[in-house]
């Protein structure tokens, strides 16, 4: 018996094997960004109600971004914002039936936490500098180098292995038992799939955000500026 | 467990296309919305505070035009009132002094009227007084209304200015002698023996007879006239008493 773990290609592309996770990214990245041109083609300043919807998510975001970086969010909209709702809509890919989020495969949390990895370290020298960002790694003494290097990677693994572990059990969960009871009993486990697609997508969402702000305000020197806060309070 | 390097190289290349997507078309635009939204709003409030400060401007502007005219509402009012107070005493005065002139002017008829009809009323009275006394004179006896007044007729010619006198003694023809009722014939011949001895000459008396004499007798000549009658000294009591009405009455 094969591995449910492994994935088969579905076709090949010269020597690059097409697996069913890349597809069903591509599909979402089509509906996702068709999604995205169509409902931003005609915005007015007095919105309607699809309008009023994609301000309140970016102003959630925004918000989300604001009370956990204390920072401007512009600079981390995107990044943000668009692995949250690609991590959500792939995490609730589920309901349709016969496909698996892309999320339930190592693959997929692999890239999407390299690119947060990625993220952090070139905010965090984008924020300090090289030299500066690397010194951060010595605080507060040079002992701890060797044990912040293996929080970097640690950090990222663990995002990797949340994500993956809750998507795929789910999966599991439900495929397991849909092979042992019948067609309607997998719905309660569905739904609660579906909180725990949300949750995850939160949660994925919230520790970039945490690590990305914790590289950059280590660079932005907090102390004085919860300082200064407390003097103008 | 394997991974499958491939695919996770093709998910990282997908999630970043998708992430250039979302911020292309997806948040870009939301953003640009909701800032051009902001500023709208920020215009639009920019625009009703300077509108309302406009306003307030305005407001207090003709706030202080409304005290400039009330002040100069007030300051007209009172030189209006102050006019018309002047007019009213100037014409109180005047309505005064006519009345005061008008009244002098009553005061001045009354008194003028006053004083004719009380003249008016003394002549009457005097030609009241003559007509009771001519009346109680007429109830003299015949006898003494000629017999009295011969003597009396003489003692006039005799006291005749010297021309008058002898002006009457140079007149021919007869005399004229009036009497209140005809003479008898020894009335007749008394007084042509009279008149004859104060003239100094005969006399020849033509009669007539003038019951207004009353009583007396009244001779009539071409340059003198000669009165001794009742009417006569009536008529002089009545010149005299009128005479003395108008001196006092003016």
């Amino acid at each position: 018996m094969q591995s449910p773990l492994v994935t088969e290609a579905l076709f090949h592309l010269g020597p690059v094997p097409i697996t069913a996770p890349v597809a069903v990214t591509w599909g979402i990245l089509a509906v996702l960004g068709g999604g995205a041109f169509v409902a931003t083609r005609r915005l007015k300043l007095v919105p309607g109600r699809g309008q009023a919807l994609l301000e309140t998510i970016v102003a959630t975001i925004d918000a989300q971004i604001r009370d956990t970086m204390q920072a401007d969010p512009a600079p981390y909209r995107a990044l943000i914002g668009g692995i949250f709702l690609f991590v959500l809509t792939a995490n609730w890919v589920s309901l349709i039936p016969g496909l698996e989020p892309p999320t339930a495969h190592i693959e997929t949390d692999a890239a999407l936490a390299l690119i947060v990895f990625a993220a952090t370290i070139g905010y965090g020298i984008k924020a300090r500098g090289l030299v500066g960002y690397l010194k951060t790694f010595a605080e507060p003494t040079w002992v701890m180098i060797p044990l912040n290097v293996v929080e970097q990677i640690t950090r990222t693994f663990s995002l990797v292995v949340r994500l993956f572990g809750n998507i795929m059990s789910g999966v599991f969960v439900i495929g397991i038992i849909l092979s042992l009871a019948g067609l309607l009993v997998p719905i309660p486990l569905m739904a609660l799939d579906l909180l725990t697609g949300a949750v995850q997508a939160y949660i994925f969402a919230v520790l970039a955000t945490v690590f990305i702000g914790a590289a950059v305000s280590e660079g932005e020197a907090p102390a004085p500026r919860r300082d200064s806060l407390q003097k103008e309070r | 467990m394997t991974i499958d390097w491939w695919t996770l190289a093709l998910q990282a290349i997908n999630v970043l296309v998708l992430l250039y997507i979302l911020s292309r078309f997806l948040f870009r635009p939301v953003v640009a919305m909701m800032a051009e939204r902001q500023a709208a709003a920020t215009r639009d409030l920019d625009a009703a505070r300077a509108a309302r400060a406009a306003a307030e401007a305005e407001q207090a502007k003709a706030t202080a035009e409304t005290a400039v005219i009330s002040a100069a509402r007030k300051d007209r009012l009172d030189a209006a009132t102050a006019e018309a107070q002047a007019q009213k005493d100037a014409l109180l005065a005047t309505a005064r002094a006519e009345a005061e002139a008008l009244r002098a002017a009553a005061a001045t008829d009354i008194a003028r009227a006053r004083a004719t009809a009380a003249r008016e009323d003394a002549d009457r009275a005097s030609r009241l007084a003559v007509d009771i006394a001519a009346r109680l004179l007429a109830r003299v006896p015949a006898a003494l209304q000629v017999s009295a007044f011969i003597d009396d007729l003489a003692a006039g010619v005799a006291a005749l200015p010297e021309a008058s006198r002898a002006a009457l003694v140079a007149a021919e023809g007869p005399l004229r002698l009036k009497a209140p009722r005809p003479l008898t014939d020894p009335e007749v011949r008394a007084c042509r023996d009279q008149l004859a001895a104060a003239l100094g000459r005969d006399v020849t008396l033509t009669l007539e007879v003038e019951p207004a004499l009353i009583a007396g007798l009244q001779l009539d000549a071409p340059h003198a006239v000669v009165r001794n009658t009742f009417r006569a000294d009536l008529d002089r009591i009545l010149k005299e008493l009128t005479r003395h009405g108008t001196r006092h009455g003016t």
